[in-house]
């Protein structure tokens, strides 16, 4: 076995090319691991900590294509690079009907484009969001690591020109029906969102799809937008848009607690909204979100469930009693060794709402993202005790796609955790949306099974608890992905706060003998 | 604020020009919105000092 590398000066393909690539690399015979990628350094980085290197690898930069592979020899690595260049023809073929060289060039075709999705490696994502604003697009933005500076700066410009600039890190928008970035396709509706958190817009809107309701339009502001550095704007401008919008007859609005000054301006602007508006500030006070005359939300559950009871709609979410009797009837199933729950997070908005409804049950929830320090994991392959871990989170995810996309990041920690003879409970989150994987909840089922038996055959009972987050209408369809998990045994929760009250249920249930 | 061109968008056809990861772009399409695509690539190949120079000079596009 050796290690080969083939380098293409100047061709550059995306993160997700990258992972399409790889995973027919590695797919082909005689090639033991590999990866495809530009070399820029997250991508050597991450050949370099599994093992593969090679003097060659330097020579490479982030406009050059490198495929490397430990493989039986040259003739396999040759086979195998032909292969990969194969299914670069076949990607093509897929490709878009049309593509230009720049943003001006398109919009200079076609005059009708209204909308610029930008994705870019966050330190380029300014100069094309520039780019695109001053070519009059509105503007979608998913890159992340944009400094708060820059955000301000191109929401200022957007501002100025009267144009939404949603995000950047903005995960989910839901614009004339259209799911943009990692949205659920939902239903047309009253309700109109305005949200810091694009898990939590997604979040409230699928109940409302599923309870027969929907969406005006959901604009996703990117998870910086409330902090005092960048000042709300888009949060402010998607309000007056709502207010605005004779499709829109309610207002939802999602957010972590705002900064110290940017909150009063919030509250001031509901103040005066001519539409009824539904607040979620999480940490927040209800009095001061109730002076606002807004409708007070404590969570992205009872958020939905306080817009659906505008429109007459009463929304039944389990009930705790009912959460409680389940978890009795799991407790009867463990041996004796068999005390902790690990959940396995692909977004940290849920973790964060799981570990928040674990702790008053169990206590400390270890964590890569802790709620609080004293309970960080020293090594996130390694859980401990009671412990959470979010796959979204960058360790995870640098130089590779969102788990929503690859949920191959996630994958081995089912087995890891599962050969752990001391859990009881595995909690996982799975979310749909058109770019995703087209068979999630699929893609593990095999894992989970096998989990299931390797603990019976050594006389342990594992529970699987899972929330699927998505709509009927989206590709994956949730009724589906939802009956293959109960098929294989798994208790499907409504939401992740449910399926978190669950698992920690069960847990302080087992403590207390 | 004058939301007229945001309001424009709700009314208009959905048109995306996508500059990014194509499967953006195809995931809109499947969804039977128009999208185009943007080959895009780092500016100068990457290079942090090529690139600064080439924004002194206006960018290229």
């Amino acid at each position: 076995m050796s290690v080969f590398v083939k380098i293409e000066k100047g061709r550059y393909i995306d993160s997700l090319e990258t992972l399409y690539a790889s995973s027919v690399l590695v797919e082909q015979d005689g090639i033991v691991a590999g990866y495809v990628g530009v070399g820029n350094d997250p991508f050597k980085d991450t050949v370099t900590s599994s093992g593969l290197n090679s003097p060659d690898l330097k020579e490479a930069t982030g406009n050059d294509l490198v495929i490397i592979a430990e493989a039986a020899d040259k003739a396999a690595f040759d086979a195998a690079v032909a292969a990969v260049y194969a299914s670069f023809e076949v990607e093509a073929s897929a490709q878009v009907e049309e593509s230009f060289v720049s943003t001006k060039a398109a919009v200079q075709k076609h005059p009708e484009i209204n909308l610029c999705s930008v994705s870019v490696p966050g330190e380029y994502a300014y100069t094309e969001v520039k780019k695109a604003l001053n070519a009059g697009l509105h503007c979608v933005v998913f890159s992340n690591n944009v400094p708060l500076n820059q955000e301000r700066e191109m929401k200022l410009l957007a501002r100025e020109k009267g144009l939404l600039c949603m995000g950047p890190d903005c995960g989910v928008a839901n614009i004339n029906g259209a799911a943009l970035v990692l949205s659920s396709i939902n239903n047309r509706g009253p309700f109109g969102i305005v949200g810091a958190s694009g898990t939590g817009i997604q979040h409230v809107a699928a109940i409302m799809h599923e309870a027969g309701s929907g969406v005006s339009q959901t604009i996703g502001t990117g998870g910086n937008d409330c902090k005092d550095a960048v000042g709300g704007i888009m949060m402010l401008m998607g309000i007056d848009a709502m207010e605005a919008d004779p499709e829109t007859k309610y207002i939802a609005l999602i957010s972590r607690k705002p900064g110290d000054t940017v909150l009063p301006k919030l509250l001031e602007r509901i103040k005066t909204c001519k539409k009824p508006v539904v607040a979620l500030f999480m940490g927040c006070d209800r009095e001061v979100v109730e002076a606002s005359g807004a409708i007070y939300a404590s969570s992205l559950d009872d958020c939905a469930i306080q817009c659906l009871k505008l429109i007459g709609i009463d929304y039944p979410l389990a009930t705790e009693e009912e959460l409680v009797k389940i978890a009795s009837e799991e407790v009867k199933k463990y041996a004796p060794e068999q005390k902790y729950l690990r959940g396995l997070y692909t977004g940290g908005t849920y973790m964060d709402e799981a570990a928040n409804a674990m702790i008053p049950r169990i206590g400390a929830i270890w964590s890569n993202c802790p709620i609080q320090p004293e309970w960080k994991l020293e090594d996130s392959y390694v859980s401990k005790d009671n412990s959470c871990v979010d796959y979204g989170e960058e360790e995870f995810t640098l130089g590779r796609p969102h788990p929503a996309i690859d949920p191959s990041i996630r994958k081995p920690a089912i087995l890891r955790e599962a050969m752990d003879p001391e859990v009881a409970v595995i909690v996982l989150d799975f979310i749909l949306t058109p770019p995703g994987h087209m068979d999630p909840t699929g893609y593990v089922l095999d894992d989970v099974k096998m989990a299931q038996q390797v603990a019976e055959a050594e006389g342990r009972h594992l529970t699987f608890i899972a929330s699927v987050l998505g709509t009927t209408a989206d590709l994956q369809d949730k009724n589906k992905q939802e009956r293959q998990l109960r098929e294989a045994g798994v208790i499907v929760c409504q939401t992740n706060y449910r399926a978190a009250v669950l698992a920690s249920e069960i847990i302080r249930q087992i403590k207390e003998g | 604020m004058d939301c007229e061109k945001i309001l424009n968008l709700f009314r208009s056809e959905l048109i995306t020009v996508n500059v990014g990861p194509k499967l953006l772009a195809t995931s809109l399409e499947m969804q039977g919105y128009k999208a185009y695509q943007v080959e895009w690539k780092p500016m100068a190949g990457g290079d942090k000092e090529m690139q600064e120079i080439l924004t002194l000079l206006g960018g290229v596009d």
